[in-house]
């Protein structure tokens, strides 16, 4: 039955190439869209991890990294910092802007960092040296045809590009690097804010931890100690942040991925049909030697696996080459498709469109007669 | 030859019809990416559409409120009331943060409302009171509903505790939904006194916005004016930026696929029908007359599922809101129009192979036993 199956396939390359091609296109959009959405969890969690920290010191209430305001009283560093086993409490403060340049407006997130918590894969030009150096992000350095030595105007403040680095994006939105005397300057000269107080001067703390130390331990002691800050591990921030992003994208991309899934059954039904619409007199012969109806939908069943089996893998391959066209070109979207769970539903589901898909010209099967195969060309 | 291919679509009803669905659901997956975007992007500005002042004073280097934050005097505030042709200025104070509702969390605009301040709070409630008082806070419907949240229950922002004393509607949003609470509960979260966020200008009956938000900028230091329709129109555009390049993205990819599928349909009509069509080219039939064929085949099938998008669209994705209430979704008629051009291209694309094929074919095939 195998041989069969195997033979169909054969008697016509080129049907086969092209079904091939559709059902890898399938494999290929399905991958692409949920590695899309794991995309932008992955992007979450980096945000947080990139920092470096062992401990994530936030706000009293404030349980995420990205896209909510943590604001830290000035003096709770000291408080940190005289906890045993803490080595240093690395400032952060994380500001929500506009760049707009020739009419475009775009979001980014601006990390304002002195001695952790900066850009990790500048790709281009260099670190920070200067309080109106900038490093941007990949994605607006694309968007906007940024080069090293540019103008980046931030709310009438101009800083100077010092450095392109990638993989610094969430929330689809890039990020931007200065430290902390290009925030005052900004602040200052800008007048971005009239009264200083209101602007979280400082977001989070990066708890720098001595190789030895409890980080639970740590962790409740600065608690006691500075009442107006929570910590965090960096997994558990991540966590949150990557459930709130669960909440933004979840109900969207859950449909759109169904609707995916719909296209995928549409397709290897569609193909099932059309081979056994076309072979109909192959299959009348079949049935003339004594082939029985089940006999024969196995065999279409196995021709449907068959064509699985060599879609699949060049699916995957598609599927990570349109992922690296895509962040390529627009570096914002990560299309994240190493994830177990992915490839997991991904193969499950292309299986179970390969049965259905193969049940759908049963009823053309069940109709051959076996008289056609008698019947003149 | 024409009436040849229609007629031969015709005798293979369900397999053009499965095609069709095919490239439907591709074309289904795009215009649904862009509903997403635009159906955001929509409920990204409510607010701001539904106060609707006539002039939005902010701080200087702002142009925005999705993602923006803008401090400015409450003074300037005072100075802009005097202004010959204000009627009104209704201050707000706000944070985009994360809400904390029940065991899930939500992306929101916290408004800050000073006391009475109707002007600037929900426009249309479910259940419950539509101004805050010390402590408690209006969420959306849709908010309480996901969370399984009531009147009388508990929200928090940052530290800070509210009780939930009124469901607003048409206020939730993926990314933004609005929280209502009072202006100086907003205070203690941002740690500010004398600032606000927003100035939301009336003015006096036949008084020009233009000319006005000039004139205040004029006289008062250091802030932006803007009209109404220019800062809506500024938010907006900004929040579809964000998803233009991934609507092309997805447009290209499931085009590909389109193509494909029309291409599988094609290539499996002219196999089909190899016989009559070598039999056509014996009979003089030129190559061309053929080609075109399979060209109007493809067209068909495409238009088709075309059709079938349009309807879909049309008629389901409205109601799916109503399904998965924290999507919004809002179909638009310039999508149709780009999808229309690409399934064009998709049909001609679609029928290369097969018109390829057909050319080749040899006619005295269709003498062979």
């Amino acid at each position: 039955m195998f041989r069969l199956a195997w033979r169909q396939l054969l008697i016509d390359p080129l049907r086969t190439c092209l079904t091939a091609f559709a059902l890898r296109a399938v494999i290929a959009t399905i991958l692409v869209l949920e590695g899309f959405e794991q995309g932008q969890y992955f992007q979450l969690a980096r945000a947080v991890f990139d920092r470096d920290a062992d401990l994530i010191v936030t706000q009293a209430g404030v349980s995420n990294f990205l896209a909510t305001r943590s604001s830290i009283p000035q003096l709770s560093r000291a408080d940190v910092e005289s906890v045993e086993g803490v080595v240093n409490a690395h400032p952060i403060t994380v500001l929500p802007v506009i760049y707009e340049k020739l009419g475009r407006k775009t979001p980014l997130f601006l990390f304002v960092y002195d001695t952790r918590g900066g850009a990790v894969n500048i790709i281009e030009g260099q670190n920070i040296s200067d309080g109106r150096d900038i490093i941007v992000d990949v994605s607006l350095a694309k968007r906007y045809d940024i080069q090293i030595g540019d103008k980046f105007i931030v709310s009438d403040f101009e800083f100077k590009v010092a450095g392109i680095t990638e993989d610094a994006a969430a929330l689809f939105t890039g990020f931007a690097f200065i430290n902390y005397d290009g925030m005052i300057d900004l602040f200052l000269e800008s007048e971005i804010a009239p009264d200083l107080s209101t602007f979280p001067l400082l977001s989070f703390m990066l708890v720098e931890l001595e190789p030895t130390a409890d980080r639970v331990k740590v962790a409740s002691e600065i608690e006691a100690r500075a009442p107006d800050v929570d910590v965090y591990t960096p997994q558990q921030l991540a966590e949150n942040d990557v459930n709130l992003g669960r909440t933004l994208f979840g109900p969207v991309m859950n449909l759109l991925v169904n609707v995916a899934y719909i296209i995928g059954l549409l397709v290897v039904g569609l193909i099932m049909f059309a081979n056994v619409r076309s072979r109909l007199r192959s299959f009348a012969v079949l049935k003339a030697l004594g082939f029985s109806n089940t006999n024969l939908a196995f065999a279409v069943l196995l021709q449907a696996l068959l064509l699985l089996i060599i879609s699949l893998p060049l699916g995957v391959l598609l599927a990570q080459g349109i992922a690296m066209i895509i962040h390529l070109y627009t570096p914002l979207y990560l299309i994240y498709m190493f994830e177990p769970d992915v490839f997991i539903h991904t193969l499950s589901a292309s299986i179970i469109f390969a049965i259905i898909g193969s049940w759908i010209p049963l009823r053309s099967i069940r109709k051959a007669d076996p008289m056609l195969a008698f019947q003149g060309t | 030859m024409f009436r040849w291919a229609w007629k031969s679509l015709l005798t293979q009803k369900t397999g053009v019809f499965g095609s069709a669905a095919g490239v439907a659901s591709a074309f289904i997956l795009v215009i649904f990416f862009d509903a997403v975007f635009r159906g955001e992007s929509t409920q990204i500005i409510t607010y701001i559409e539904h106060t609707r002042p006539n002039i939005w004073v902010m701080q200087r280097g702002v142009s925005n409120m999705h993602m923006a934050s803008s401090f400015l005097w409450d003074w300037k505030a005072d100075k802009i009331a005097t202004l010959p042709g204000v009627k009104q200025v209704t201050p707000i104070l706000y944070l985009n943060s994360v809400v904390n509702i029940g065991d899930q969390k939500a992306l929101s605009y916290v408004v800050g409302l000073e006391p009475g301040s109707a002007r600037a709070g929900p426009w249309e409630m479910e259940a419950g009171r539509s101004l805050p008082k010390p402590g408690e806070a209006i969420i959306p419907a849709v908010m309480a509903t996901l969370a399984d949240i009531g009147i009388g229950d508990t929200v928090s922002i940052t530290d800070k505790s509210f009780k939930v004393v009124g469901l607003s509607k048409d206020t939730y949003s993926m990314a933004n939904s609005i929280t209502f609470v009072t202006f100086k509960d907003l205070e203690d979260i941002l740690s500010s006194t004398g600032t606000y966020s927003y100035l939301l200008v009336d003015t006096d009956e036949g008084v020009d916005a233009n000319e006005l938000s000039t004139r205040i900028m004029n006289d008062v230091e250091k802030i932006n004016a803007m009209p109404h329709e220019e800062f809506i129109k500024s938010d907006y555009r900004m929040s579809m930026q964000m998803g233009l390049e991934i609507i092309f993205l997805m447009t290209v990819i499931c085009s590909a696929l389109a193509t494909l599928i029309v291409g599988f349909t094609a290539y499996s009509q002219v196999m089909n029908k190899r016989r009559e069509l070598a039999i056509a080219k014996a009979l003089g039939m030129r190559n061309m007359s053929i080609v075109n064929s399979v060209i109007f085949q493809s067209v068909a099938i495409t238009s088709l599922g075309f059709l079938m998008a349009v309807i879909f669209a049309l008629t389901i994705i409205p109601r799916i809101s109503t399904l998965v209430p924290q999507v919004s979704l809002l179909v638009s008629p310039s999508a149709f129009i780009q999808i229309g051009l690409v399934a064009l291209v998709v049909a001609i694309v679609g029928s290369l192979i097969p018109a390829y094929y057909v050319s080749r074919l040899d006619p005295t095939s269709a003498f062979h036993v």
